[in-house]
């Protein structure tokens, strides 16, 4: 704390705004819950300096670089300047930026935590001085001013105003989602123009529906379980509070572990907010309506099986069909033959969204490739799951996601190879982040596994 | 600030976990119906890569001696025991990387203090193949290989007994049944290892024992009395043999 304090007097010496250590935490703090560091640090870069591709179908967009450093990042900018790029997505030089930047979300921002982030910005954090690479679309893409059509039509720019109707839990909830957390621009469905279907609950019941980030399942986050009796369970209702703000600390919880794009949010970002701010956002999702989602959890809240033939087959170990031989010869180890796994070490695998998901290419590049979790302050251990690229053929695994999918009362629909084949194919790709609008095309970090997964003959 | 967008890194994270899984070679390639399938070609097909032909031969023969085909199922010969054995003498474990090899080397010492021969395990064969050979030449007027079964049964067991004087054979420091002790342990090494390693085709020894192979857990049979369990074995590399 310390030396923070002295960096601080150091830095508010040399720059013009006050930079109080309170201001600075606050600042620290609010950079962690919009996630910045995840979209504006390249691979193996220093943090902010920028340089993270986001692919697009218009060619590569490359975050910047928001460091302190006057020439290659942000040490021009006024206070101002730094509003409208965040809130308006304008650049210092009055250029559009790409919406690659979540400022459809961060227009939400009260300017008491845009000054904090600002103070953060300009002291808080290294100045680097390294230019990254230059975003340089093709015509028509690189004409920034057509984004200002897309901004007028798509963009609601007034910044949040408590519902008066809502507790101070649920506002703060609310203002952390739509708002820093930019949860949207994952969860919800994108329409023609790439736009966010809905920025809020009032724009319709598509926000936070559920997306398909390309073909990876970013599940529904409306928790408030339906009305009727006997409805289908979907999206968060099946999760209590504590299970959402326990998932968004540590990447698990009793239904669930996260594997996807989800792992770096939790990682950089939700996995270093406060418990009250966790179950904030917890309280304001449970708020929201089950049923504008599509295909989500639809297990209960125990994640305990409605359907128990799937696991008597699996304990009588008879008859099997090969989906369901493979599944004892390469998952039963951890997943259990109840499908349930263990709390919290293995997920269950009975009405998990991703094994549930429309589109399978999650639940298949999870099986190829493995997953891990991510190490975070409240529970380091990076438990994981082997993948099975090595071991397991297309045939094999569209057997057994087939097997996986319409088991203990799952619902997904059947795998084929072919599908397999594809989400094999993608497994040799570089490292980055999609960042926000994955619309643009960004692939997955996920899919951007390195890894070759057919490793050659290392014993001589 | 050390966190970094970090979902690749998780992925060369278990590729490098991947790679501390030797000898995966041919992926992917198992149709769904291959039970027991395996992609391994025929012994006769198969190029020693430590064994000179000589050799060769005389492993074939005295591990088809150790382990035979018989009414319980395949030998060792049908097992791939001397592609496992001689995989492993080409490897780290035939040169003893990772062994302590300076002297001095004394032959009267209790267990505890390890390995005691001058030879790595790649050389007590390469000697005490020869040394065998020298002794069925002056004793039978040819090769091990070419001698019958019941002789050859002989000759293993004067090795066992230690009753044949490598040192007048012109190979020093290495007792026969030395010899035989590492000849004996790696051939039911290779019976039973994983198929990974060359020996254990089909997963022969597995299936003799019983053993289910690499399925790692039981929960569901811990309640399952009396009822026999009815699946065949699975291999490291996901083979399946019933
Ligand atoms: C989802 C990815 C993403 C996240 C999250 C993100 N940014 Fe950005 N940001 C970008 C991209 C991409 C650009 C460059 C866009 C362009 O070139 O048009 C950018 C540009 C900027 C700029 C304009 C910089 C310049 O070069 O003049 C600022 C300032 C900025 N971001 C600040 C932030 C802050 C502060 C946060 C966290 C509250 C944040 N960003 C979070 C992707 C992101
Ligand atoms: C970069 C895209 C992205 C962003 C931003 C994002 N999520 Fe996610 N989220 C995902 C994906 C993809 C999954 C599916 C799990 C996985 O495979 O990672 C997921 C899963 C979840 C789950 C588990 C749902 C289930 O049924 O398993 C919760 C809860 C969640 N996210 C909450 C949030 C909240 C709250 C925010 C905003 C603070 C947020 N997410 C921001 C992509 C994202
Ligand atoms: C060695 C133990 C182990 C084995 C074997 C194993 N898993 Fe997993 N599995 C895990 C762990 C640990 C996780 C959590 C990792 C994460 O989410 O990052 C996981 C996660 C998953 C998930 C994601 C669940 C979620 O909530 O998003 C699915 C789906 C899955 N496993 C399916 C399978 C299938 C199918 C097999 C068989 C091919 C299998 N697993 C084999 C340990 C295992």
């Amino acid at each position: 704390m310390a030396t923070l304090s002295l960096f601080a007097v150091q830095a508010s010496a040399s720059a013009g705004a006050s930079s109080d250590p309170d201001t600075l935490a606050r600042g620290a703090y609010l950079a962690r819950a919009g996630d910045c560091v995840a979209c504006h640090t390249a691979p193996d870069g220093k943090p902010f300096a920028g340089g993270l591709a986001i692919e697009s179908p218009f060619g590569t967009i490359y975050s910047t670089n928001i460091t302190p450093d006057t020439h290659a990042g942000i040490g021009g900018y006024t206070e101002q300047e730094f509003a409208a790029a965040l809130r308006q997505g304008k650049r210092a030089d009055g250029a559009n930026l790409y919406p690659a930047m979540p400022y459809p979300s961060y227009a939400r921002l009260t300017d008491e935590d845009v000054h904090a982030l600002y103070v953060y910005f300009m002291h808080g954090v290294e100045p680097v001085e390294h230019q990254p690479e230059q975003t340089d679309l093709s015509f028509p893409f690189d004409q920034r001013w057509g984004i200002t059509a897309w901004n007028w039509l798509f963009v609601d720019q007034s910044t949040f105003t408590p519902t008066p109707s809502s507790d101070a839990e649920v506002n703060r909830g609310r203002y952390l989602v739509q708002g820093l957390g930019h949860c949207g621009s994952c969860h919800t469905p994108r329409g023609l123009f790439q736009q966010e279907k809905a920025l809020n609950e009032e724009d319709g019941s598509e926000y936070l529906s559920g997306a398909n980030l390309n073909g990876w399942w970013a599940p529904s986050l409306r928790g408030q379980p339906a009305d009727e009796e006997g409805a289908k369970v979907s999206g968060l209702a099946g999760w209590s509070r504590d299970d959402i703000a326990e998932y968004l600390a540590t990447g698990r919880n009793a239904h669930s572990a996260v594997g996807g794009e989800m792992t770096s949010v939790i990682a950089n970002s939700t996995s270093h907010l406060s418990e009250q701010d966790l179950t904030a956002i917890a309280a304001y999702l449970k708020t929201l309506p089950a049923e504008g989602s599509t295909r989500g959890n639809d297990s209960d809240a125990t994640g305990v099986a409605k359907e128990s033939s799937t696991e008597q087959t699996l304990t009588r170990a008879t008859g099997l069909d090969a989906g369901a031989r493979l599944y004892l010869d390469n998952c039963n180890a951890c997943h259990f033959a109840s499908g349930t796994g263990a709390p919290r070490v293995f997920p269950s695998l009975v009405g998990n969204s991703l094994v549930n998901a429309e589109n399978p290419t999650g639940l298949i590049h999870t099986i190829l490739a493995g997953a891990q979790l991510p190490s975070t302050p409240k529970n380091p251990e990076r438990l994981m799951m082997p993948g099975f690229a090595w071991r397991l053929s297309n045939q094999e695994v569209a057997a057994l996601a087939t097997f996986v999918r319409a088991g203990w009362g799952n619902t997904g629909g059947a795998v084929s190879a072919e599908q397999v084949k594809d989400v094999r194919e993608t497994l040799n790709e570089q490292p980055g982040y999609s960042g926000a609008p994955t619309r643009y095309g960004a692939k997955t970090s996920a899919e951007h596994a390195t890894d070759n997964q057919t490793p050659s003959p290392s014993k001589d | 600030m050390t966190d970094q967008p970090n979902n690749w890194q998780r992925r060369t994270f278990m590729r490098q976990s991947f790679l501390t899984i030797p000898a995966i070679s041919a992926v992917a390639s198992v149709p769904l119906s291959a039970w027991a399938q395996d992609d391994t070609p025929p012994l006769s097909e198969y190029y020693p890569r430590f064994f000179e032909p000589q050799e060769w031969a005389f492993i074939l023969a005295a591990t088809d001696r150790l382990i035979p085909a018989d009414d319980n199922g395949p030998g060792a010969i049908a097992a791939h025991v001397p592609v496992f054995i001689d995989q492993e003498l080409a490897g780290d474990y035939g040169n003893a990387s990772d062994w302590y090899m300076d002297g001095p080397f004394l032959s009267d010492l209790p267990a505890e203090f390890g390995y005691q021969l001058p030879h790595t395990p790649a050389a007590v064969y390469r000697l005490g193949i020869k040394a065998t050979h020298v002794y069925c030449q002056r004793q039978y007027g040819t090769s091990f290989a070419a001698l019958d079964k019941a002789q050859q049964i002989t000759v293993l067991e004067a090795l066992e007994a230690g009753e044949i004087d490598f040192n007048a054979l012109g190979v020093a420091d290495l007792p026969s049944q030395s010899f035989f002790a590492f000849l004996l342990q790696n051939t039911k090494e290779g019976f039973f290892a994983d198929p990974i390693y060359g020996g254990n085709r089909h997963m022969a020894g597995w299936k003799l024992l019983g053993f289910p192979g690499a399925r790692a857990n039981f929960l569901e049979w811990v309640d399952q009395y009396d009822r026999p369990y009815p699946l065949g074995p699975v291999s490291l590399k996901g083979l399946q043999n019933r």
